[in-house]
């Protein structure tokens, strides 16, 4: 994977990167989680947004000033490994491989309501509503439309990815595009509905937790801001990144919230936050078949085109996320902190195959969870990862003085440790909110943490048991161009 | 299992910001220690290592490139004196590291006493010169011009390729195995990767990394 990064010519414009950044961000988040916000929130999930858009911001710095000083594509994990010791950074790539398997699991559930309603809108299927209350109350055997739909969707582009290597930046740039577009649509025609010119934002805080509703909201939905982890896995590939990446870490983040706000404006502006909150995962896609034109020829229905989005998002969204997960687990790796076979380019396929598969496996469990569950989860383990970014920079300053940095995080130390804090307070608040309310998330997230102790205390073991043999053969055997 | 080396190079000059390229272009983790502003804002452009701003003898300025989980240092700036001195600091503070210091004249292979290798420029340049001058039908490995590569590389027993035909390895294209296991015939598909024999290699330097991989593991 790596190879192709260092490729001679940096492709990869300002705007590619940011795009990237944005693909990630404005991928699936939008259209599964504003229903969930709402629930919660009710109409301040706007609030919810917006907050989460200036908390991330911080590590947003943090991100901007490691991606300029540190030329590797290996994202977050990449960065911590070059300040941390073993067991920091293990934890680190640990917690950040999950997050995106989850993630894949999130998208992917999000995926399968959109795809009914897709068919549902050209009269393939009844109501999802009616497809998923047959299922919903027989939890094991009758669950299936969904989450069989959300199991295929990620058995394929595990398949995808397992064989071939991924399309490249400047597909993503399309895609990114489309997405934003039929967003632009949404928003312009939500806008000018009679429904949002009526439409009512008070009160703007729920009756049973005021104010505070907020925070959980805000704890659940922060997965919606990951992306820029992202475009820090392909740094190499961008013209002079010392000063695109930091650029476009702010320019996808800045335009991210603009959409969000405006997106989630007009969903809950037309649908009521009520309404919103009980379209769940397919919440977007049925405020846009309320008030988009009808009649039109082909497409039939103009709602059709913002489900195709979400449909097409959460897709996206799905295949990033395989790759961003398996590339995860390829650098842990190749670093030996994973068997060394989920370090290995495939001899066939040229692709981090058992990386690959490995994330798979946990993705695929994934999707039986409940999507608000799959979104806590991989919320709680980016804030995690997140804590730990910011404390690398505090680090990496203290211990490497001298070390240069194209881009500095103005008034630091304040965003890094205010980065930290908030991320602090955001964790402590949905670990406070999983107790009460999801008791499965918390275990299971409980029980990956304790896998991952586990998993580390074996490959040392088994580490220092062989190391000594290995260490006589690693004397370099390649032999470039001998001087004599 | 091998694995990428971490590798400090002291000295961002020609020499040192050369090697650090054909490192990172092969999948190494690179630091650069460099003293002169303007070179570390150039540095810094390309993209290739993380650069610490300083003087490379100083202890503190070397324990901030990573001198204690590094593999390899090579102290390859243009005044020998020096270069055995940031060796041998380096090797003062982590005594497992492998040094290799840039000489001046050839006479310097003495000073393998205190480095574990020496390198010398001048000379590998005075023979490419040479042979560019006769203008020989014979080129040798390190002759050859632009970016490409020619490496012997040894097949690691546990890499994926190890024991495979060629036939059966998707080498990526950019690569080419040019000899065969005892070097005497040109590789075929048939011919088998074997474990722990060396073959040429002809890359390019965008799939170095993944030829790596597939040949070293």
């Amino acid at each position: 994977m790596s190879s192709q990064n260092r490729a001679p010519e940096a492709e990869l414009g300002l705007l590619d990167a940011t795009m990237i950044g944005m693909g990630a961000m404005i991928g699936a988040g939008i259209f599964v989680l504003t229903g969930l916000a709402a629930e919660i929130a009710g109409p301040a999930a706007i609030l919810v947004f917006a907050l989460n858009g200036v908390v991330t911001a911080f590590t947003g710095l943090s991100y901007a000033e490691l991606a300029a000083s540190i030329p590797k594509s290996g994202g977050g994990y990449a960065f911590v490994r070059e300040v941390f010791d073993d067991l920091s950074s293990f934890v680190m790539g640990w917690m950040l491989w999950f997050a995106y398997m989850i993630a894949g699991g999130l998208y992917a559930l999000g995926f399968a309501p959109n795809f009914l309603e897709l068919l549902h809108v050209y009269g393939m299927v009844p109501p999802p509503e009616q497809v998923q209350a047959v299922a919903l109350p027989l939890v094991d055997a009758a669950l299936p439309v969904a989450v069989l739909l959300a199991f295929a969707a990620v058995l394929l582009l595990v398949a995808v990815n397992a064989v071939s290597t991924a399309a490249s930046g400047s597909v993503e740039t399309i895609f990114t595009a489309v997405k934003v577009s039929i967003l632009v649509v949404f928003v312009a025609f939500g806008a000018v509905s009679p429904m949002f010119s009526t439409a009512e934002f008070q009160p703007l805080f729920p009756q049973d937790g005021g104010a505070l509703a907020v925070l959980p909201a805000m704890g659940l939905t922060f997965i919606a801001f990951e992306g820029y982890d992202l475009i820090t896995t392909v740094t190499e590939e961008v013209e002079n990144p010392r000063e695109n990446i930091p650029k476009a870490i702010f320019v996808s983040l800045g335009a991210t919230v603009v959409v969000y706000l405006a997106v989630v404006s007009v969903a809950i502006g037309t649908l009521g936050a009520d309404g919103l909150a009980e379209a769940g995962e397919a919440g977007i896609a049925q405020a846009a078949t309320e008030f988009m034109p009808t009649g039109i020829p082909v497409i039939q229905n103009g709602g059709a085109v913002i489900v195709f989005g979400a449909v097409f998002s959460t897709l996206t969204a799905l295949n990033a996320v395989v790759i961003a997960s398996s590339r995860v687990a390829f650098s842990m790796g190749r670093e030996g902190q994973l068997v060394s076979s989920i370090g290995q380019i495939h001899h066939k396929y040229g692709t981090p195959f058992v990386a690959i598969l490995a994330s798979a496996v946990v993705m695929l469990g994934s999707v039986a969870l409940p999507t608000k569950s799959a979104g806590n989860m991989s919320s709680l383990f980016f804030l995690l990862s997140f804590v730990v970014v910011n404390v690398a920079v505090i680090r990496l300053r203290r211990e490497r003085p001298n070390m240069h940095r194209p881009y500095e995080i103005p008034f630091y130390p304040v965003p890094p440790a205010l980065g930290i804090l908030l991320n602090l307070v955001l964790t402590g608040v949905l670990v406070e909110y999983l107790i009460r309310t999801d008791p499965l998330a918390l275990g299971l997230s409980v029980g990956w943490i304790l896998l991952g102790g586990l998993t580390y205390l074996a490959l040392d073991r088994f580490r220092s048991g062989s190391d000594r043999d290995d260490e006589q053969t690693t004397e370099l055997d390649v032999t470039p161009e001998s001087d004599d | 299992m091998t694995k990428d080396l971490k590798v400090i190079v002291a000295g961002g000059g020609r020499v040192g910001f050369q090697t650090a390229e054909l490192l990172a272009d092969r999948g190494h983790d690179v630091t650069i220690i460099e003293q002169r502003t303007d070179i570390v804002e150039q540095i810094a452009d390309e993209w290739v290592a993380t650069v610490i701003e300083g003087d490379a003898t100083n202890p503190d300025i070397i324990e901030q490139a990573g001198v204690e989980d590094a593999d390899a240092i090579a102290a390859l700036t243009g005044v020998t004196g020096l270069n055995l001195a940031v060796c041998m600091a380096a090797k003062e503070l982590s005594p497992g590291i492998r040094t290799v210091a840039r000489i001046e004249r050839s006479a310097g292979e003495s000073y393998t006493r205190f480095v574990d290798a020496v390198v010398f420029p001048e000379r590998a340049g005075a023979r490419l010169a040479a042979n560019e001058i006769v203008g020989s039908d014979v080129q040798t490995l390190s002759d050859v011009t632009g970016a490409l590569d020619i490496m012997l590389i040894r097949v690691h027993e546990e890499s994926p390729a190890a024991g495979k035909r060629l036939a059966d390895v998707r080498f990526p294209s950019g690569a080419l195995v040019v000899s065969d296991a005892d070097g005497e015939r040109i590789a075929g598909s048939d011919t088998t990767l074997t474990a722990g024999k060396r073959y040429v290699v002809a890359v390019e330097p965008a799939v170095a990394d993944e030829v790596m991989n597939l040949m070293r593991g």
